[in-house]
């Protein structure tokens, strides 16, 4: 039987899940739905911290996956909405095409825009459950592939992925019939399944997010500790060795890529059921800077600290930008934190907390007798 | 056709403009420097400021904007980026907090705002500066209108560009520079005085992103997140150009720059920059390097 | 397709509120207690600049109304909260201020893409958003009241004026890339082609892209003879700057504009839009005692002597006042209490009169065109006697005959 402090990461992990479980026993429907966007990003963070921290791979990018997801909903939500029913169609078609629309082009969803067609398979709610997850997976596959493939690793990733999310939030900028463009997507109906409506304020979305969150950093948590994720380490820490060792280096940063991009994607689908939109900010580089942030500040070496530097930040900043006075000056605190933190704290607070429990174990060596003993 | 490559060219000048100092400091001393545009920024402040204080023209503040943003940047690599040495990532999240820093020290005017001090030619609003009479208008030149102040701005980058290259291969600060982009470690060995060479190296590459500011100043609109866009399209240009080659970082500049504007004319803005973005990409993933680069490190 | 479950849930949300209504409003009749309001502009990111403004409107009036005696004998207090230039914080701030703050009313947004993310809290949880920003119509909610411009308020006089007094016959159209400028540019060609002239190009630029030269020399080519600009925020700078320094001058293609205001003539240095023109309802220059009140007024209220005032800044102040009339008038501060409260509220604002339409909500509003002069300020060259109609669908085939947004909601059998 091992004591507390020898298993404190599982202990961690479960406190975290206690923690999220009962939340609503004590918050309202407006604070609950803001943690619950919190939670999404805490997602953000562990994906970040997967890929980062796990892989040595800093995507810049993150903010691709996150959109796809929010959008891949939205649309399906986009078809459920009220609004989408109003345009004089049988089928729903969202308001916005109809700006969009050439005159005289026909008021149904396969051809009211160039390319709206793209919209039918969404009319299935769970097309877009479906696709705000597989795409970012596939997507993360192929660029794997190819990044990974090419031997391409460390700022280069990091410009790559920059370039893309920069260069496909353009083009959803651009695509106006399609996406609605800047203003993004909004006026989305509710996620329904068997019958119960996810009221975005209601205690059942939150379980929702909270039980996602929760099985995303466990999953993960679990594959890191898996002979993949040990050999996924010791690329990040020497790629030439493992390669001389035999493993195929750039299928295991691809998978886990790829998973990362599911949990981003994920993220996002969630964020969109909970906030309701989806806009093309998701796709601005500082957003995909801001993930990194809270990876970094809560430890990009751990799932957990990065989950919860995310939920901490966020809350923290809510409160903080609140309080009139602090509102500009948060924000060279948040830049101060941070030159901090990568100067003085490279593990983040999940670092400190480590070496804190480093520190008590040592001083209770009667503890770490019993461990071994037990092991 | 003549106008539309020369808009390119001064497209591709003005990245330059902004990759010359990047090329410098990310080639040579292998620190991404997200705090780049905020070192422009701060350049166009200090022509903003001379105008306003010492009644300083457009030129007159260039030698000052450099000498303002070197002892900056020299500040910062005191601070800040000589404890990074060595971790490249951390130095792009370390200087990324510094341009947030440097922002909202501009627009909370250095914290004097919160003891309701104002000081003209600071604060969160956008400011401009005129530029010399001379130099508007357009120049009539083989049979086409030149906007003036482009055609400067071309000169100076020409003129900024060589001078980066003299003082990198002409001067023993340079020689000391390549040394140790080759071995850090053996060019310590050899009493060089490594330490030293980064802080001026630093301070050499945010004086050329202030001098930068100045000239953008004189087109753009002066405001604290000016730079922000910036810097990612330098680091765009060098790392297509490949690390380490000042050559490289030049061509690549004068590639996307005339490619964004000759695909702009030909279809639109938005395309021609995403175009660009789509360019550098490929650049990367065919060939990681760079167009232009040596072997090194 | 006949489950109107907006409505549904509006309804219900309002029936809640009603049933709430009792304990709050017990809480808030007691003499003398502040009535709370929401003011939802960004403090921070890349649009605080003009929104800081707007902010100040609202508090200024908010402030005057205060100093003289409130609202039904109640003070006002203004709840400020940062959008933060993002529309995520944006949503995250609306729902703190009606969902945990149960304000009923919110000034608030700038940008169509923020009011567009806030929308459906107020809808959801019957709450008011006062929006004072002109914007591009297509929009019938029953829970915002807009003080600001609609197309047919900037449009419709600008454009026949522009074809038959300044004589043009080639428009070239161009804005930045997102729904404003795009519906601008649907409703202009229609006004172009009925007036025998031509638009010979409509072209976009992202958010926020400031190198004009490409955009600049194909103006040149164009041999366009006017530019309608629908161009917003900081790119309209280096627009007019590029536009000079490429040798273009206003006497012969003149600058047309739907969103350049004395701020951005200002940042830009006067010398470079002296000569071109925009259409908006109020102009700082508007020589009426009134106005010369509202800029003293306004310059005391920021501490700045110099400080400008432009159309959405005067539309944030006197939306406050319509707001106040129509809590008086109905006597309650729930949103559907203002909602019908409003309706036909006049107020004499800094820019003359105005009143709140009986049907849909937007704001009737005198069309002017001003030219811009050296010194930063317009010279108004066209007026209309009195204020017009808002017609948020005119881009349709709205008529003040054949209206599409009426009190029951959107008729979309009509789109």
């Amino acid at each position: 039987m091992a004591g507390p402090l020898a298993n404190y990461r599982f202990w961690a992990y479960a406190g975290l899940a206690v923690l999220l479980l009962a939340l609503p026993l004590v918050g309202d429907e407006f604070w609950l739905n803001r943690v619950a966007k919190y939670l999404c990003y805490g997602m953000l963070g562990a994906a970040v911290a997967l890929t980062w921290g796990y892989a040595g791979v800093l995507n810049l990018g993150q903010g691709l996956f996150f959109g796809i997801g929010a959008y891949a909903m939205a649309m399906g939500l986009k078809l459920k909405s009220y609004t989408s029913l109003q345009q004089g169609s049988d089928q729903p078609v969202p308001d916005f095409m109809l700006w969009n629309a050439q005159p005289g082009a026909p008021t149904e969803l396969c051809c009211i825009t160039p390319g709206s067609w793209l919209w039918l398979p969404f009319q299935w709610q769970w097309t877009g459950v479906i696709v705000a997850v597989v795409l970012p997976v596939l997507l993360a596959g192929i660029m794997g592939r190819i990044i990974f493939g090419q031997r391409i690793s460390g700022v280069f990733v990091s410009i790559i992925t920059l370039a893309l999310v920069l260069l496909v939030r353009l083009v959803v900028v651009d695509a106006q019939p399609l996406t609605n463009g800047f203003n993004g997507l909004t006026d989305l109906g509710w996620l329904t399944v068997a019958g119960h409506e996810f009221d975005p304020y209601a205690k059942g979305t939150y379980y929702l997010v909270a039980v996602a969150l929760i099985l995303v950093l466990g999953l993960s948590r679990i594959l890191v500790a898996t002979r993949a994720g040990t050999i996924l380490q010791a690329t990040r820490d020497s790629d030439t060795r493992a390669l001389y060792l035999g493993y195929d280096v750039p299928a295991y940063q691809t998978f886990f890529f790829a998973v990362s991009a599911g949990i981003a994607g994920l993220a996002g689908m969630l964020y969109v059921i909970v906030s309701e939109f989806a806009s093309p900010s998701f796709l601005e580089l500082s957003f995909s800077i801001t993930m990194v942030v809270w990876a970094a500040v809560g430890g990009r070496g751990s799932i957990l600290g990065a989950a919860v530097g995310a939920i901490l930040i966020n809350m923290i900043e809510a409160r903080v930008s609140e309080t009139e006075a602090l509102v500009e000056a948060w924000k060279a605190i948040i830049g101060l934190l941070f030159v901090v933190t990568v100067i003085y704290l490279p593990k983040g607070l999940s670092g400190l907390a480590h070496d804190g429990i480093a520190r008590l174990r040592m001083r209770r060596p009667a503890l770490r007798l019993k461990e071994e003993a037990g092991q | 056709m003549v106008d539309i490559l020369f808009i390119g060219l001064s497209l591709s000048s003005i990245l330059l403009l902004v990759a010359l100092g990047l090329a410098v400091t990310y080639g040579a001393m292998g620190i991404i420097n997200m705090a780049h545009g905020e070192m422009v920024m701060i350049g166009a402040y200090t022509a903003v400021m001379a105008k306003i204080w010492l009644g300083l023209g457009l030129i007159a503040s260039i030698p000052l904007a450099f000498a303002v943003t070197a002892l900056a940047g020299l500040a910062i690599e005191r601070l800040v980026v000589r404890r990074l040495y060595g971790r490249l990532l951390d130095t792009l999240l370390a200087t990324w907090g510094i341009a947030i820093l440097l922002q909202q020290a501009i627009r909370l005017e250095f914290g004097l705002s919160f003891l309701g001090i104002h000081i003209a030619g600071l604060g969160s609003g956008l400011q401009n500066v005129p530029v010399p009479a001379a130099l508007q208008g357009t120049v009539r030149l083989l049979g086409h209108d030149f906007n003036a102040y482009r055609i400067f701005i071309v000169a100076m980058t020409a003129v900024l560009a060589v001078a980066t290259w003299a003082v990198m291969y002409r001067t023993a600060l340079g020689m000391k520079v390549r040394a140790i982009i080759r071995n850090p470690q053996m060019a310590a060995a050899c009493g060089i005085a490594v330490a030293r060479t980064n802080a001026l190296t630093f301070a050499l590459g945010s004086g050329l992103a202030g001098v930068a500011g100045v000239l953008m100043a004189g087109f753009k609109t002066v405001a604290p997140d000016m730079g922000a866009t910036l810097v990612v399209d330098g680091f765009m240009v060098v790392v297509t150009g490949g690390v380490g080659s000042l050559l490289g970082t030049v061509a690549a500049s004068g590639l996307l720059g005339e490619f964004n504007a000759l695909v702009a004319m030909a279809s639109n803005d938005i395309i021609g920059r995403a175009a660009v973005f789509a360019v550098v990409i490929g650049v990367i993933l065919l060939k990681p390097a760079g167009l232009f680069t040596f072997k090194g490190r | 397709m006949n489950l109107n479950r907006r409505k549904f849930l509006t309804t219900t949300a309002t029936a809640g509120a009603a049933l709430a209504a009792p304990g709050y409003l017990r809480r808030a009749m007691a003499a003398g207690e502040p009535i709370q309001v929401g003011a939802l502009y960004s403090q921070t990111g890349g649009l605080s600049v003009v929104e800081k403004m707007l902010a100040a409107g609202v508090r200024m009036a908010a402030e005057e109304i205060n100093a003289a005696g409130g609202v039904m004998g109640r003070p006002i207090e203004v709840l400020v909260e940062d959008g933060a230039s993002d529309p995520k914080t944006y949503a995250e701030k609306a729902q703190k201020l009606v969902i945990r703050d149960r304000v009923s009313t919110v000034f608030g947004c700038h940008t169509s893409a923020s009011r567009k993310a806030v929308l459906p809290i107020f809808e959801r949880r019957g709450a008011m958003l006062f929006y004072q920003t002109h914007y591009e119509g297509f929009e019938c909610s029953p829970n915002v009241v807009y003080s600001g411009a609609v197309p047919n308020q900037q449009l419709g006089n600008y454009l026949p004026w522009i074809l038959e007094t300044l004589g043009k016959k080639k428009v070239f159209i161009v804005g930045s890339n997102y729904v404003y400028p795009r519906e601008m540019a649907k409703v202009s060609k229609g006004l172009i082609e009925a007036g025998g002239a031509e638009w010979v190009a409509d072209e976009y630029l992202e958010l926020g892209h400031s190198e004009w030269a490409v955009m600049v020399n194909k103006i040149k080519d164009s041999g366009a003879d006017v530019v309608l600009s629908n161009v917003v925020g900081d790119s309209i700078i280096s627009f007019y700057r590029e536009f000079i320094n490429q040798g273009l001058s206003h006497e012969e293609i003149p600058i047309c504009a739907t969103v350049t205001s004395e701020i951005e003539i200002a940042a830009m240095g006067p010398e470079y839009a002296a000569g071109s023109y925009t259409s908006f309802p109020y102009f700082m220059s508007l020589d009426t005692p009134a106005n010369h009140s509202f800029i003293e007024r306004y310059r005391a209220f920021v501490g700045d002597p110099q400080a400008t005032t432009y159309h959405s800044l005067e539309a944030a102040y006197f939306q406050v006042f319509l707001w106040k009339q129509a809590v008086e008038a109905s006597g309650d501060i729930t949103a559907e209490a203002i909602r019908e409260g409003v309706r036909g509220q006049e107020y004499a604002a800094p820019g003359g009169e105005v009143k709140i339409d009986e049907d849909n909500l937007h704001c009737w509003l005198t069309p002017r065109i001003g030219q811009w002069q050296a010194d930063g300020q317009s010279k108004i060259v066209d007026e209309y006697p009195a204020p017009i109609k808002p017609l948020p669908y005119a881009a349709y085939g709205e008529t003040a005959d054949n209206l599409f947004c009426t009190r029951e909601g959107l008729d979309s059998s009509k789109l």
